[in-house]
């Protein structure tokens, strides 16, 4: 691994330590109490599990054009990860969910935009696991579609009539509501990146060991 | 006049409730649904936390998994290639 790791592991490891004390002393929201806090890991997931798939599409994209297998790679940890977080958004809304809404799910533009999108992930995993040689591009190909499906998810909540919150709410927080959220996107993000350098070392290590059977057959 | 008189009786009835066809006693209306916040945002908490928690050992495996089975096959080419 990397030098720059472990301090950063260390760091993301004290940041989530030190989230929960910081959300705990947010003030509660004043149409949905204290049950909104959910927010401060619900929406840093999203976003992850947004950037994770765009990450997956332009990795993709660049596999399909050059075949390099660095590309290959880098796209397949962003599928897992893509994958991870869009669980971890997809639960902890419908908990936010049922106490603010009143119900587990609905059928709009950006709930159905994600289901569709974690999917797409599920998919890529899917393919790369049992669709045998040439899965990369095949994989590559459905990872395209999971990238042009981000902005539909971001922009559902502005052009689309919707139950959930807007994309207007971020900039309007106060203070003291978006301190503890910008600690929990920035502990959200390193833990990202560190997951991602993780899963492509297994890729590299993966890569190593056929090269060691290839060579020991010789 | 005359325009404005025929419309009075149809702004009169849009201006009138709906009829009720059923009575209902007050004090006998089912309470409202009472969702508890904490067990919810708790609940989100741990299934996060816990995530990515598992997700890192199983990463930590993976690759330890992965790693044990490079130097297997390293020390074996190394000693095919002495002897």
């Amino acid at each position: 691994m990397p030098k720059w790791f472990s301090p950063a592991a260390i760091l993301c490891g004290l940041m989530f330590i030190v989230s929960p004390v910081l959300i705990a002393r947010a003030p509660d929201e004043s149409s949905m109490g204290m049950v909104y806090k959910i927010y401060y890991y619900h929406m840093p997931s999203a976003w992850m599990f947004l950037l994770a798939p765009l990450v997956c599409g332009v990795s993709s994209a660049l596999f399909l054009a050059r075949g390099r297998e660095g590309d290959d790679r880098r796209a397949w940890a962003a599928a897992e990860l893509t994958v991870l977080f869009g669980a971890l958004t997809l639960i902890t809304g419908p908990l936010w969910a049922r106490r603010a809404w009143g119900t587990w799910w609905v059928w709009d533009a950006r709930l159905t935009s994600s289901l569709v999108g974690w999917m797409i992930g599920w998919a890529y995993l899917i393919l790369r696991r049992y669709g045998g040689p040439g899965s990369d591009k095949l994989a590559a190909g459905v990872a395209l579609f999971g990238a042009v499906n981000v902005p539909f998810i971001f922009i559902s909540v502005n052009y689309w009539r919707t139950i959930h919150p807007p994309t207007t709410v971020v900039p309007k927080l106060p203070v003291d509501m978006g301190i503890p959220l910008w600690f929990c996107v920035f502990a959200f993000l390193l833990l990202f990146v560190l997951l991602m350098t993780m899963r492509l070392r297994l890729e590299e290590t993966r890569s190593r060991l056929d090269a060691l059977y290839v060579a020991l057959d010789e | 006049m005359l325009a404005g008189g025929a419309g009075a009786p149809s702004a009169l009835a849009a201006q009138q409730p709906a009829p009720v066809d059923e009575f209902k006693p007050v004090g006998n209306n089912p309470a409202p649904e009472q969702i508890p916040a904490a067990p919810l945002l708790i609940g989100a908490y741990i299934v996060v936390l816990g995530g990515l928690f598992f997700y890192v050992v199983s990463l930590s495996r993976r690759l330890g998994a992965v790693r044990q089975d490079v130097e297997r096959l390293e020390t074996e080419l190394k000693r095919r290639g002495r002897s």
